[in-house]
């Protein structure tokens, strides 16, 4: 075994402060890591886009959109305008792993606006493990997807986010 | 000796713990800070939930019209000319959905030359734009190349490439390039299409073009929501207003407003009409490629 002989004292106060500031530092990076994992949403947007495009499969990419979602104290209502074309058949693919905790989805052919719509797709009926949903569209002329967002009266000021791919034959 | 070392140690301990009391503190302090929301600020949060848009491909628009019937004429996609000419980033991003909308044209009409050189010239284009990455993702220009004379693979290596950018300028938060390149793309297409009509006057594709002018409206309202991120985003779509102020006018349109909701009915528009929309689209597009 070797020993280090400390011939000088003030290179081994050195020496020794060193160690304690590389615990600190280490000590530091912990805390602080620990802090950003509990902070951020879980939006890998790459591994929810290669997910989503599995399940387009066998139509053709092509759009996507992500929305970063914020939980507050009051329940919202965010809306996606898609527009699509007669005579096409598309394919709509939600994935909601990014999300930390469960929304409601609706599928609308007329805007949040209009007097009277009704809902072409829901995911009412999805079970609580079901992160990736399917929906292939009747005719129509615009979607607008809707997530109904609950309200969060913790203060973890929880975050989010989901994505649709739209894919067509 | 082994005393200083449980000393500093120790104090090692502390600083850690120290530095762990003052984060939890920050936090703490950070959510003492954030005002109750009362039901002023509660309403201003509703309101800012705009509607947004997912704007469909180029691809797909080149797609419903070959569908439709449209026919390959040699001539009428842009020069294929060196795109540095186009310095601002409003100018490069139209003129990149542009070629995206001649590539699309020229892969399903087999036009595999002109097909290979307006995929050169867009990843030109995308380099020019801080983007051109997204072309070696997948080894999508390899993958293309190699493809030449198999038209569904180079539709299916077009769909990745939308992609691969969707998610490139998500990721970097540039979406409103993204809605700038669709609207390049859009007028390119229409002017295509417009132009191919007024040789065979084809009733399918007069409905097709009457069809596209429903998204018009998602296309500047998508431009609308990013006009903060580039001020430049105005005069575009300014210039896109001005085409479809001029369809809504149409006395068609006018006669027939359930046509832009009702699935089953298909509006055609008179050559008359269909003229002054090929006038204004191609004035906006020789606009575009100008620069």
């Amino acid at each position: 075994m070797k020993y280090e002989v400390f011939t000088n004292p003030l290179k081994k106060h050195l020496k020794m402060s060193n160690k304690a500031f590389y615990i600190s530092l280490v000590g530091l990076l912990f805390v602080f890591g620990f802090t950003t994992i509990q902070t951020a949403d879980n939006c890998d947007k790459k591994a929810l886009t290669t997910s989503c495009k599995k399940k387009l499969e066998p139509f053709k990419y092509d759009s996507q959109k992500f929305t970063k979602i914020n939980f507050t104290k009051k329940t919202q209502q965010l809306e996606v305008e898609v527009p699509i074309f007669i005579g096409e058949k598309y394919r709509l693919v939600f994935n909601t792993s990014g999300m930390p905790k469960g929304i409601k989805i609706n599928v609308y052919t007329k805007d949040k606006e209009a007097k009277k719509r009704e809902s072409i797709y829901s995911n009412k009926d999805a079970k609580a493990d079901e992160k990736e949903l399917v929906f292939d569209v009747p005719r129509a002329r615009k979607m607008f997807v809707d997530y109904d967002v609950p309200a969060d009266s913790t203060s973890q000021k929880l975050t989010g986010c989901m994505i649709f791919m739209v894919g067509y034959k | 000796m082994l005393l200083k070392k449980k000393s500093l140690a120790i104090k090692g301990a502390l600083f850690v713990a120290a530095s762990m009391i003052m984060v939890a503190c920050g936090s703490d302090t950070t959510e003492e800070n954030v005002t109750p929301p009362t039901e002023d600020s509660v309403v201003a949060e509703v309101q800012t939930q705009e509607v947004t848009y997912s704007l469909p491909s180029p691809l797909q628009i080149a797609s419903i019209f070959k569908k439709s019937g449209l026919k390959y004429k040699a001539g009428i996609t842009s020069d294929m000319k060196d795109p540095a000419k186009y310095t601002s980033n409003l100018n490069k991003a139209i003129n990149l959905g542009v070629y995206s909308a001649d590539l699309s044209y020229a892969v399903l009409n087999k036009q595999n030359q002109e097909a290979m050189t307006y995929m050169k010239l867009s990843r030109q284009l995308a380099d020019n734009l801080g983007m051109g990455t997204v072309f070696d993702q997948g080894n999508l220009s390899t993958r293309f190349e190699k493809n030449l004379s198999n038209e569904d693979s180079l539709a299916y290596i077009i769909a990745e490439l939308q992609m691969v950018t969707d998610m490139y300028l998500d990721e970097n938060d540039q979406q409103q390039i993204t809605s700038i390149v669709f609207a390049g793309a859009w007028v390119e297409s229409m002017y295509i299409g417009s132009k191919v009509y007024e040789k065979g006057k084809d009733k399918s594709l007069n409905s097709k073009l009457a069809e596209q002018m429903t998204i018009l409206s998602s296309i500047i309202n998508a431009l609308k929501a990013e006009e903060k991120k580039d001020p430049a985003i105005t005069g575009l779509i300014a210039d896109l207003v001005v085409v479809k102020d001029l369809y809504d006018g149409l006395p068609s349109v006018k006669e027939n407003p359930e046509a832009t909701e009702d699935t089953e009915k298909e509006l055609t528009l008179t050559d008359d009409e269909v003229a002054q929309l090929t006038a204004k689209i191609e004035t906006l597009r020789m606009k575009f490629i100008k620069g």
